[in-house]
């Protein structure tokens, strides 16, 4: 039976259109993830030199031991926010003759080859089979790591288990991340020692394998606590981690109202934004890129010239709109039939994009401004930044409009933000050449002439350009959607 | 109204839709009949240019319908559930249709006091998101916004399918009632008592052959039934 349902989630997996339909996108994004991976492991393998070069003098293994109850901590934090629940795949069982705990079973495994599972081991194997047998011989070496991957798992089941329960019961939950926080600040404080608890106990573990029983024991708890609460709530709508959404009042932005179809399409798209997860996280994501000018701005080998500075300022200004544009029109992919019939013409609609960007980019620019305030360098970056904000909404705003034209994926809103790769898509990858290489290399020529200002001059030049010319450039990009719609709209209605 | 010349759509060699020529006056209404597969929503689907036929032409009042975009002025239009934008409460997406119809508020309020009886009070003040509705009742949110403007062309794909039987004999109503104004109508549907009772010209389509194209009388449901009785 259980072979049964593992074949149809290999099947789900395989045949799901993610993967059938762009071979090279996978492989792409299967490399970066190999190489990540590949990061991971060598971190582990080179964890001895890592510690003694941060901390000189001090044993690598105590160190580590010491640290991993807070590693555990943070994992189960990370977790919280970024794991799945494999959970709604049973709901195509749940009618037929299988015994519920069959089901229930299958989930819990199933959410073992979480990738979250396989992280500490990448890390840890390889440190623990380098240095560990020297002090704790072969044996100890493995019954730490077994230890340690007990705990992983334990972490893996207490996040199920206070994910779901804080749908049924949210104070639980706050709970207990209220105590994870007390127990932190008591750590903080010096009232107690998580640190030393950690060393003792994963010292323990490769010196007496016996200790092996205490993540064993935890781990059959929590097991048996997701069992219990799972085979009680076997119904899809308890299930699901969804609270019901809550509907406030019709809330028309009155401002929006002024500006007629447009506004009227500008709201619309703001409600997309706030009832959804996936692009509200996307949005609220190019915040944190505001800071991204830190990097850059703090090191001399930066600011002393001009072109490694535009390229922040690009990224600055223009990440709200490139992050949510690289999906246009995908994200109303559920509703595409309806803009295409309804008495809307495709100009208009993309020129509501247009005025929903040059305001997102416009706000972002007036925040980078706070950047002028850096001693000495100040004035130079507003400079520069003044220049890449007016080529982002004269050019950059053409070029992911006309990339939108190439996005043929669904994207389904109701799925989760994290992870997510749904509407990835060739025209994700080519967008960031034209939008930030396209500028430096219109500096190039200038600053080889070692006219540096005439550059920064010809970029911002050229988005003045582009801006008043927008309606012209918007014909172009609108010419090539009236075209393509059939297969987009196509493309949207694939489940 | 409507005029197809030589229509035809292949998938993979596969012809769906194969239409040498098909004409709808002004004021009719026409029930489009066929098992599953026989091309209707395809057929519907290249009226409203939404997929763009292998050969041959849709004209709505003697234009193209891919080269302007003058039918989206008065044409309503349901198919599924793609036509609703399932994140706003019912309300808010009857806001949305009556502003890109250049109505007011006051008269998409007005809109939706006359639709109250055949919301039956499930629709209105429910502070619920389209999505969160049952196919019924969404099927309702789209066949009103469809009728919103008054349009001259109205199509629906299988208007009548999920709704309750008091539902039903309600749409048929304001069907009716919409013929009475001069409404042009394309309604598919697998009722054929329902379809024959709106409409007065039935086209049977068959593996997207016009096989039988035939205005309604009183033989007409029994001449259906013979064909599709297995």
């Amino acid at each position: 039976m259980i072979r049964l349902l593992l074949s149809h989630q290999w099947k789900e997996s395989k045949r799901s259109s993610v993967w059938q339909k762009n071979l090279a996108i996978n492989l792409v994004l299967g490399f970066l993830m190999l190489i990540l991976l590949l990061y991971v492991v060598l971190l582990g393998f080179f964890m001895r030199e890592l510690i003694e070069a941060i901390k000189p003098g001090a044993d690598p293994i105590a160190a580590v031991n010491a640290g991993l109850l807070y590693y555990f901590l943070l994992d189960l934090a990370m977790r919280f926010f970024l794991q799945e629940l494999p959970v709604l795949s049973v709901q195509p069982y749940l009618h037929l003759p299988i015994r519920k705990s069959k089901l229930v079973n299958f989930v819990l495994w199933k959410s073992i080859t979480s990738i979250f599972n396989f992280l500490p081991l990448l890390l840890f194997i390889p440190f623990a089979l380098k240095e560990l047998p020297e002090v704790y011989g072969v044996a100890g070496a493995w019954s730490w790591v077994a230890g340690l991957f007990l705990l992983t798992l334990v972490n893996n089941f207490l996040t199920l288990y206070f994910k779901r329960l804080m749908v049924e019961k949210p104070l639980l939950s706050y709970g207990f991340l209220l105590l994870v926080i007390a127990l932190a600040t008591a750590d903080y404080l010096g009232y107690i020692s998580v640190g030393k608890v950690s060393g003792v106990f994963f010292n323990a573990l490769g010196a007496a394998p016996i200790w092996v029983m205490v993540p064993l024991a935890l781990l059959a708890v929590v097991y048996y606590m997701n069992f219990q609460f799972l085979i009680a709530h076997t119904y899809p709508e308890e299930m699901r981690v969804r609270q019901a959404s809550k509907v406030g009042d019709n809330a028309e932005i009155g401002f929006l109202q002024r500006f007629g179809e447009l506004g009227t399409l500008i709201g619309l798209e703001l409600k997309l934004i706030m009832r959804h997860k996936r692009p509200k996280s996307t949005t609220m994501m190019s915040v944190f890129f505001l800071a991204y000018g830190f990097i850059f701005y703090g090191q001399e080998i930066y600011t002393n010239g001009f072109a490694m500075l535009i390229f922040p300022g690009i990224f600055m200004t223009g990440f709200m709109m490139m992050s949510y544009g690289q999906f246009v029109p995908g994200w109303q992919s559920a509703h595409f039939d309806a803009l295409l019939t309804k008495r809307l013409s495709p100009y208009t609609f993309y020129l509501s994009k247009f005025w929903m960007f040059v305001p997102a980019c416009t706000l972002a620019y007036l925040i980078t401004l706070l950047y002028g305030l850096m001693p000495e360098i100040g004035g130079k970056i507003v400079a520069i930044n003044t220049a890449c904000f007016l080529y982002n909404i004269g050019i950059n705003t053409f070029v992911v409009l006309f990339m939108s034209t190439y996005n043929k994926k669904r994207i389904d809103l109701s799925k989760s933000a994290s992870f997510n790769w749904q509407g990835v898509g060739a025209s994700q990858f080519i967008m960031m050449l034209p939008t930030l290489i396209l500028p430096i290399l219109i500096y190039l020529p200038f600053g080889l002439m070692d006219q540096p200002w005439w550059g920064i001059a010809a970029i911002g030049l050229l988005g003045v350009l582009g801006f008043i010319f927008h309606r012209q450039l918007m014909g172009v990009v609108v010419q090539r959607f009236q075209r393509e719609k059939y297969r987009i709209a196509a493309g949207f209605r694939q489940a | 109204m409507i005029e197809v010349r030589e229509l035809q759509k292949n998938y993979n060699g596969v012809t769906v839709v194969d239409i040498p020529a098909l004409t709808v006056q002004k004021g009719e209404t026409i029930g489009l009949v066929g098992n599953n597969g026989a091309g209707k929503t395809t057929f519907f689907r290249m009226i409203l240019d939404l997929i763009r036929p292998t050969r041959g032409e849709v004209f709505s009042k003697g234009e193209n319908v891919s080269s302007t975009e003058d039918w989206k002025q008065y044409t309503g239009s349901h198919l599924d559930e793609g036509f609703l934008i399932d994140f706003l409460t019912p309300e808010e997406y009857f806001n949305f249709i009556g502003k890109l119809n250049g109505l007011t508020s006051g008269d998409v309020q007005a809109f939706m006091d006359r639709f109250r009886d055949f919301f039956n009070g499930e629709i209105l003040e429910q502070r619920k998101y389209i999505r969160d509705f049952s196919k019924g009742n969404q099927k309702k949110v789209g066949v009103a916004a469809a009728v919103m403007s008054d349009p001259e062309l109205l199509i629906l794909d299988e208007p009548f399918a999920n709704l309750d039987p008091s539902s039903q004999i309600r749409l048929k109503n304001l069907l009716k009632d919409l013929k009475r104004q001069g409404m042009t109508m394309l309604i598919s549907s697998h009722d054929l008592s329902h379809v024959i009772e709106v409409c007065d010209r039935i086209v049977l389509l068959e593996k997207g052959k016009v096989v039988e194209d035939m205005k309604t009388s009183e033989t007409t449901l029994q001449q259906l039934e013979n064909y599709f009785t297995v």
